[in-house]
């Protein structure tokens, strides 16, 4: 499979987290190609976040995954955060930013939840039109990412990938597609998580997340706060068969286990892919 | 878009606990109603708060217990729901919520405390502008512009008054430590935060010290502030008493510069 010229591969990374600060400084670890920070944590004015952010940045390329665009609310969009959105993108120089499929707030509060949007043509018009905003704004594209959801809307009118298909075509954005919010969607919601996959355009998905999460009853949720589930495992090897090579990342945010078993995932995601593309770059630098 | 706003409206008004009226704009299915489904956001918004206060004020919740804690984070999240896009200003009211709303009898104790942990937070992040101030520095000075020197303190130095023994009350919370007797003073005792190294670090002050560090950040020269000293400090060992302050101050990473003209 050939690479779109304009779409970079990372190779396999993971989310910097604090537990980790000490250890990646020091150790390096070369299994680790990229990292992803979340954008908020770094939006401070000084202390040990931004030291090691910057102490860290020396050694792996990095891409920022924020959770307060908000890019589905009928607020005005927040200046203030994007500013410092975009102060951060200098400091950090990212190899790309992104955001999620969501609101988080009306009337100028924060239920600090990724909210999900009727699948409306109105929103894809909302959206598209925040996200090209955002777009002229920041001076790059964004990436956005989708959801993992519990409910659905009476209103909607179309499958979740053909919304965000149908924004991310309008916005000229590109694709966050996360595996594990797929395989929780689709069991939330009872579709076929390949029908997914093959309804989003595969030049547009520059990123994924692949992640843990909680079986409650009859409905999952996702928590990225246990090891990733063997159908997890399986939806992601389509998803490579599909896309090629696209940037992959484990997302761990609670229950944080050692680097090591997160490396020791990290290989089996390599492996996964191993098949389908040349899991550059890892196995080119050594 | 009015529609989308209003749909959006309801689903935060449920959230907050206000009104549950987006329950019909939800889809029930047969193993998981409407209800069920949106409970899982009910949930998740007020855990994720939750989890946030017990991080900020973790002294606190083990001072109170977890479902007194708790009690106290749903009420106070039902008060003060977030404006801010980063959930680390969450917590920033709750000193003021346990001082004047909280109905408990040791309030004062509670807010006090919460305010030794919130001012943690705030030394933890500031900023590291513009570097470090050396004893050395000091050496540019010349001995006649003395007098007219005034010092600035870093954005990371920040002082409490408490009433209650709080510094040591809360280390024994902190460390799993058998807790001191609680006490509390007749006066107030300023207490110093700081970071050196990136590390925090807090101290209380003899009152001299608190007195000198607030006629400093209020502009006050080293004559104002010699002059200030001698209440506590006798005429001939005043000056000696102050250059060791600042010498203390710069040794613990406290003074942003020192300016003379
Ligand atoms: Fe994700």
């Amino acid at each position: 499979m050939s690479l779109p010229i304009d779409k970079p591969f990372l190779g396999f990374g993971l989310g910097l987290r604090t537990d980790h600060y000490e250890d990646i400084l020091r150790l390096k670890p070369k299994q680790i190609d990229w990292l992803e920070i979340l954008s908020e944590n770094y939006m401070v004015d000084g202390g040990k976040p931004l030291y090691y952010l910057d102490a860290i940045r020396q050694d792996y390329p990095m891409v920022m995954h924020g959770v307060s665009m908000s890019l589905g609310s009928t607020d005005a969009l927040d200046y203030d955060y994007l500013k410092n959105l975009k102060a951060l993108i200098q400091r950090v120089e990212p190899m790309w930013i992104s955001d999620h499929l969501c609101w988080t707030g009306v009337d100028a509060k924060n239920m600090h939840d990724l909210l999900p949007l009727p699948y409306t043509q109105a929103a894809v018009n909302h959206l598209a039109d925040r996200i090209a905003e955002v777009q002229d704004f920041l001076g790059r594209q964004i990436l956005i990412e989708n959801l993992s959801s519990y409910i659905t809307y009476c209103d909607d009118a179309m499958s979740e990938w053909e919304f965000i298909t149908a924004i991310a075509e309008k916005a000229d954005c590109n694709i966050l597609l996360d595996v594990n919010n797929i395989y929780v969607s689709s069991y939330n919601h009872h579709y076929d998580p390949v029908d997914y996959l093959d309804g989003v355009p595969v030049e547009r998905v520059w990123q994924h997340h692949i992640a843990g999460h909680t079986n409650n009853d009859n409905l999952i949720i996702d928590t990225h706060d246990a090891d990733i589930i063997d159908p997890v495992w399986a939806l992601y090897e389509e998803t490579a068969k599909r896309f090629g090579p696209v940037s992959t990342m484990i997302e761990r945010d609670g229950n944080i286990p050692p680097l090591d078993a997160l490396i020791d995932e990290l290989e089996q995601a390599r492996q996964i892919a191993g098949p389908y593309y040349q899991p550059i770059p890892y196995y080119q630098d050594v | 878009m009015s529609e989308l706003r209003s749909l959006q409206r309801r689903f935060q008004e449920y959230l907050i606990g206000s009104s549950e009226a987006i329950k019909k704009d939800i889809v029930s299915t047969s193993d998981a109603l409407a209800e069920h489904r949106l409970g899982t956001y009910f949930n998740a918004y007020r855990i994720r708060l939750l989890d946030c206060l017990a991080i900020d004020y973790s002294g606190l919740q083990k001072y109170l217990g977890p479902h007194a804690f708790e009690s106290l984070a749903l009420d106070y999240i039902k008060a003060h729901p977030s404006s801010h896009p980063s959930v680390r200003w969450f917590g920033k009211y709750l000193v003021e919520y346990l001082r004047s709303t909280y109905v408990h009898e040791d309030r004062e104790f509670l807010s006090e405390l919460a305010n030794f942990e919130w001012a943690q937070g705030l030394v933890f992040d500031a900023s590291d502008e513009p570097g470090l101030y050396r004893l050395e520095d000091m050496a540019l000075v010349p001995a006649e512009a003395w007098p007219a020197i005034r010092i600035s303190f870093k954005p990371a130095m920040r002082w409490l008054d408490l009433n209650w023994n709080i510094g040591p009350y809360w280390m024994a919370l902190d460390g799993d430590e058998a807790l001191p007797e609680k006490s509390r003073n007749e006066y107030p005792v300023r207490w110093l935060l700081w970071r050196k190294n990136r590390d925090p670090f807090w101290r209380s002050l003899e009152v001299h010290e608190a007195w000198a560090i607030e006629a400093a950040q209020n502009g006050a020269s080293f004559a104002e502030i010699c002059e200030g000293l001698c209440e506590w400090i006798s005429e001939d060992a005043v000056a000696m008493t102050a250059a060791g302050l600042l010498k203390q101050w710069i040794s613990d990473d406290l003074v942003e510069r020192v300016d003379f003209q």
